[in-house]
């Protein structure tokens, strides 16, 4: 079946009043947790889930997808309003979008930010519309050592390509895998790492993980800086959605570069932080107005909201395909889909077709409907800021309270999330990076089922990862990526160029 | 509530940098223990439970040796300052009230405790002008817990732990009917 017959068929299956319903719930739930402080987008998604158990699959990722939509919209509404990115992804859009806000031009940076967006988002979706079955299909005549070898590669692109030292992405990571580790193992049924306590028999929950460390530890962080609110008010009239759509054409070479690079960072684990911090830089040193860049240049607004965007929806293509999340909420979804019972793999094209093509559609519409529910609504979020800190804080920390406890129904869990805020804290401040903890956590389990077997076929034999040109050249990747810094040093000495600028951007 | 940065600082990023090091490090060698006692070399039915954990573990002890010793290398310049005396109180003052808030949750059931707690935050905002009034505390804080009771246990299904003020509801009503 064609890819197109398909997607008609997912189209099909979700355009009924309550799914769409669910879309703009969701949509507005994304919002709100983009536009809080301490909660984001992974941290929503985890919170939603134990809500979604009763939900038939397409339903819960439809509602979860499209939060994510509405967390990444949510997060430029206080990045241009208020100078405060809701999420980290949208640091960038700060730069140009408040000075915008601050000359009264707040309007015009909102509509250019959200339309961006969705061009660069829709440039994600076509992208894993007509590549996801081709990708599967290859990734059928995986086994288990091509698929640790996909693994280590994910891993050591993190660590490679990570802005923060490697030694700490490798240690954020290791502890994430030592929790997927605790519990009962997979293979043998032995409880591992429970050092007789049954309280961890069931394991650590990485839901738990996400709600403590990136919104517990974000809460600590916002205390400490001291944040005030103090935001510029902004009116979106249809005269000037249309008159900032007039604009948009000029940029249309910016905003191609910019999507290409938010693809190809969402696809390889670089994620959308770091691509929208790239197509920023990329934008102000091509750019035409490259002095006003800074001070309210709509350039700067749209260069890093459609890589955001872009880099945002096709982080799922790995994750449908290869059981690979390209970012932090990615992983929690994937999380969810093996919560739900599904596989997450190329297995999951031809098992679960209805689902994929369902959520690919979804992903169409649910683009659409964030662009009308956030236009027609940044009035509303924009107060929801202007509530004092005193009362916003403790319902954000009750509703992460009652997340980590309706994991398990457990209360051990909130002791968890409260230790898991606390190394948060730490983590932000000493600049270890916290998705990468995330990705091991979820990944963890199937990354040592597949190192395992791998070993069990070769008798523990490590030249396994090089037993045939697909797995070694994956794994030779890896290592490269895994060494990155050292190599690209080495390149830029021995060839004389130390360009110290180009080497910054790619670290970014 | 913008803390002051001129005031003088608690801990130097470098005794935080080390300590964070020696607790990865310590994870790693409970990793590696815990991994030990389940066999970590090579069984009948192949990789014993351990076999992938230890290294694991060994990777985090060995990175985090790495980064203290590379915290000890850069000594002199990390001696900056963590964390002024006054931005910690207020991280204090919010982490102490949500670690009691957690604490007090498995004896007084989740909605008492969060009312309790929203409550409580409220009525010590010291930065507004005017503080909040009795009857504002009290619908935010009722508001947000009968939120959470509609939105979890009614609409999702997901049942939250009420303690003995569920108890008493439950045993109220049966008497009622």
């Amino acid at each position: 079946m064609s890819e197109f017959d398909s997607l008609l068929q997912g189209m099909n299956l979700i355009l009924t009043p309550g799914h769409i319903g669910l879309m703009v719930v969701g949509v507005l739930l994304g919002i709100l947790v983009g536009v809080l402080p301490g909660l984001g987008a992974p941290n929503g998604v985890a919170l939603l889930l134990p809500l979604t158990f009763t939900m038939s699959p397409v339903s819960a990722i439809i509602l979860l997808s499209c939060m994510y939509w509405g967390a990444l919209f949510g997060g430029s509404i206080t990045s241009i309003l208020f100078n405060i990115p809701g999420e980290p992804s949208s640091v960038a859009t700060t730069f140009d979008g408040y000075p915008m806000a601050r000359e009264g031009r707040a309007a015009e940076a909102l509509t250019a930010a959200f339309s961006s967006a969705l061009i660069g988002a829709l440039a994600g979706v076509l992208l894993l519309t007509f590549l996801s079955t081709k990708i599967a299909a290859f990734a059928m005549t995986f086994s288990s050592p091509e698929f640790f070898a996909v693994y280590l590669l994910a891993f050591c692109t993190f660590i490679g390509m990570s802005k923060n030292p490697p030694l700490k992405t490798v240690v954020a990571m290791m502890i994430g895998f030592a929790m997927a580790a605790v519990g009962m193992d997979t293979v043998s049924g032995n409880l591992r790492l429970t050092f007789d306590q049954p309280i961890l028999m069931t394991g650590i929950s990485f839901e738990v993980a996400v709600i403590g460390l990136f919104g517990i530890g974000e809460i600590l962080c916002t205390v400490e800086e001291g944040q005030v609110f103090r935001g510029e008010r902004a009116r979106i009239t249809p005269m000037v959605i249309l008159r900032t759509w007039a604009k948009l054409p000029r940029y249309w070479w910016t905003i191609v570069r910019s999507t290409l690079v938010g693809c190809w960072m969402g696809i390889t684990p670089g994620g959308p932080t770091a691509a929208s911090f790239m197509s920023y830089s990329m934008a102000r040193r091509f750019s035409k107005n490259r002095e006003n860049f800074g001070k309210g240049e709509v350039e700067g607004v749209i260069a890093p909201e459609t890589a955001d965007h872009a880099a945002g929806t096709s982080a799922l293509l790995p994750m449908l395909t290869l059981g690979i999340p390209g970012s932090a909420t990615a992983a929690v979804m994937l999380g969810g889909l093996m919560i739900w019972g599904l596989h997450p793999g190329p297995t999951l094209f031809v098992e679960q077709h209805d689902f994929v093509w369902g959520l690919i559609a979804s992903m169409y519409l649910g683009n659409v409907v964030s662009l009308i529910v956030v236009l027609a609504t940044v009035p509303l979020f924009a107060s929801i800021l202007r509530i004092p800190f005193s009362v916003i804080a403790p319902i954000i920390i009750m509703v992460c309270a009652i997340g980590a406890y309706t994991v398990h129904n457990s209360f051990f869990d909130v002791v968890l999330m409260l230790g898991f805020g606390t190394l948060g804290y730490l983590f932000k401040k000493l600049g270890y990076p916290i998705a990468p903890l995330i990705l091991a956590a979820v990944l963890g389990d199937k990354a040592e089922d597949a190192f395992r077997q791998s070993m069990l076929f070769s008798d523990g034999h490590i030249g396994i990862f090089w037993s045939n040109p697909l797995v070694g050249s994956l794994t030779t990747a890896a290592l490269l990526m895994l060494f990155w810094p050292l190599i690209s040093k080495a390149l830029a000495s021995v060839l004389g160029l130390r360009k110290s600028p180009v080497g910054k951007t790619k670290s970014v | 509530m913008s803390h002051s940065s001129d005031s003088p600082a608690l801990v130097g990023t470098r005794w935080v940098e080390l300590g964070l090091a020696l607790f990865t490090a310590l994870i790693g060698a409970v990793v590696m223990y815990g991994s030990v006692e389940q066999g970590i070399g090579w069984g009948d039915a192949g990789p014993e439970p351990g076999y992938f954990p230890f290294y694991i573990g060994l990777m985090l002890c060995a990175a985090s040796v790495a980064n203290g010793v590379l915290t000890l290398v850069r000594w002199q310049a990390l001696n900056i300052a963590f964390v002024s005396r006054s931005a910690f109180k207020q991280v204090l003052s919010v982490f102490i009230p949500i670690a009691l808030f957690v604490a007090a949750m498995p004896f007084t059931g989740i909605y008492v405790a969060s009312a309790c707690f929203i409550a409580w935050f409220m009525s010590r905002d010291k930065v507004r002008a005017k503080p909040y009034g009795k009857w504002m505390i009290a619908c935010v804080s009722l508001g947000a817990a009968l939120a959470s009771y509609l939105i979890f246990a009614l609409w999702f299904k997901v049942p939250l732990d009420a303690g003995p003020l569920g108890d008493w509801i439950a045993m109220a009503w049966r008497h009622f009917k």
